[in-house]
């Protein structure tokens, strides 16, 4: 029987131990900072991983072409229907938005909560270890991507922007277990009805809206978009549906359960949202140690 | 250029590993499934069996630095934990037979420590709530699920290049 740990060995080992508490200990203190050593990791990183990433899209890309083709007749039946009513739809959009543009000029109001200039990025990784919902997209800083944005895909919220570096950004999934995860919504309905996103139900997949007042009246069905008060999302990106409205714990405010409109599995392409108006740093930014303190008060 | 292969091998199961986990979690009746590609240390354990272990346990400090700077944002948890696997896992392996089989059961037993290690260090860091029956049900089985199927498929040729590698260097290249 062979001795485990020679006395070199042993002293090496606790020494390793040692050195990696600290650096766990360093690394954890500030982990939403990428220090230079960290960005230039990233950045070579995130290169060769999208050498490797971008041929993988264009298989899945293939496959999944393959499996819509199947489904091509049913779907066509199914979409011409819409269709009819869609044209409508489009006509009044068409009329209501340059009523929208004329009234604006009369009250001379430029501009907009909504307006956002849309950055395109590729997913390139997702944290293999998924103790965290993160994943790593083809775009930082030089292309304008900045912490704090929101993240989407053309069905919907799917995150934000925690990290950035030159050349990689890293998004958290609104499907996190992190608290500090906040988007500042609203329901949609006769009235804006305010409140916060704040927490993913893992079980039933379903996102936690909380802070609605109760006299408002959510019901079942109705949407649920980003409000834009937040400070750094721009007003009007999907988020989801409303499956269930209950009262809280205090029984003080309602919460409403919300089903996401975005799928976070397979994501390939995501849209960032630079707002136009001014950024502050308000509930969207989880970031700021004031946010937290504000909702203790 | 054999050489070369051992390494470039590590590193495109590194590369591999995010891609797969994009697919992840999968749904089946209604339920959430978590499966962690768990690749490179596979690939590590067969090069600590047929080659050498000090050669697995550079690699394994190398990219799990790597992993831990890019992914994790945490430096220290891969670092330590690919090398420790790769150190028991030659431990072990020199108390048995080094059949491919063998060591196809050492993997799919290292990657369940290594999960079990990952659990406990997310819990102490807070980065997950979940409790253990829920950890054993919706990622470690379907972890060790998809990973045996990763071993068996790609096993033998791991075994073949290490090997191959190994009988090369013996000749003195």
């Amino acid at each position: 029987m062979p001795r485990f740990f020679s006395n070199k060995r042993l002293i090496i080992l606790l020494v390793g131990v040692i050195v990696l508490v600290a650096l766990i200990a360093f690394s954890l203190r500030d982990r939403n900072h990428a220090n230079v050593p960290e960005q230039a990791v990233k950045d070579v990183v995130g290169f060769g991983q999208s050498l490797v990433t971008k041929p993988a899209h264009f298989v899945t890309g293939l496959i999944e072409n393959i499996d819509t083709m199947l489904n091509t007749y049913e779907e066509n039946k199914r979409l011409k229907k819409r269709l009819e009513t869609y044209a409508a739809m489009q006509a009044e959009l068409v009329d209501v938005k340059a009523n929208n543009v004329k009234l604006r000029g009369i009250i001379d109001k430029q501009e907009d909560l909504r307006a956002f200039e849309p950055i395109q990025a590729t997913v390139i990784s997702r944290n293999p270890d998924q103790w965290e919902e993160k994943i790593i997209i083809d775009k930082g800083t030089t292309a304008g991507v900045d912490v704090n944005m929101a993240v989407m895909t053309a069905q919907g919220l799917i995150g934000k922007v925690i990290l950035s570096t030159p050349f990689t950004s890293t998004v958290e999934l609104i499907s996190t277990e992190n608290s500090d995860f906040r988007v500042a919504a609203m329901v949609v309905g006769q009235e804006e009805m305010f409140g916060l996103i704040e927490g993913y139900d893992r079980t039933s997949g379903q996102l936690i809206m909380k802070r609605l007042d109760s006299s408002f009246n959510v019901k079942k069905g109705m949407q649920v978009i980003s409000s834009g008060l937040g400070g750094i999302f721009p007003k009007g990106i999907l988020i989801g549906e409303v499956t269930e409205v209950s009262t809280d714990d205090y029984g003080l405010t309602k919460l409403a359960y919300i089903k996401p409109a975005a799928t976070f599995s397979q994501l390939d392409h995501v849209m960032i949202a630079k707002r136009s108006m001014t950024v502050v740093d308000g509930t969207d930014g989880g970031n700021s140690a004031t946010t937290k303190g504000d909702d203790e008060s | 250029m054999i050489r070369f292969i051992i390494p470039l091998i590590a590193i495109l199961l590194f590369f591999l590993e995010p891609i797969f986990s994009l697919f992840s979690p999968i749904e089946m009746n209604g339920n959430l499934y978590v499966t962690v590609p768990r690749f490179l240390i596979v690939y590590l354990i067969f090069i600590a069996t047929y080659y050498t272990s000090k050669r697995a346990i550079i690699y394994g400090f190398v990219l799990g630095l790597l992993y831990d700077m890019y992914h994790i944002d945490i430096i220290g948890l891969y670092t330590f934990m690919y090398p420790l696997i790769c150190y028991v896992a030659a431990l072990v392996i020199r108390q048995i037979e080094r059949h491919t089989v063998t060591v196809m059961v050492l993997s799919v037993v290292m990657i369940v420590l290594l999960e079990l290690l990952s659990y406990f260090f997310a819990s102490v860091i807070a980065l997950t709530s979940i409790d253990f029956g829920e950890f054993f049900t919706s990622r470690l089985v379907p972890t060790m699920i998809a990973n045996s199927l990763f071993i068996v498929m790609f096993g033998y040729m791991f075994k073949q290049i290490t090997e191959k590698r190994f009988l090369q260097k013996q000749a003195g290249f």
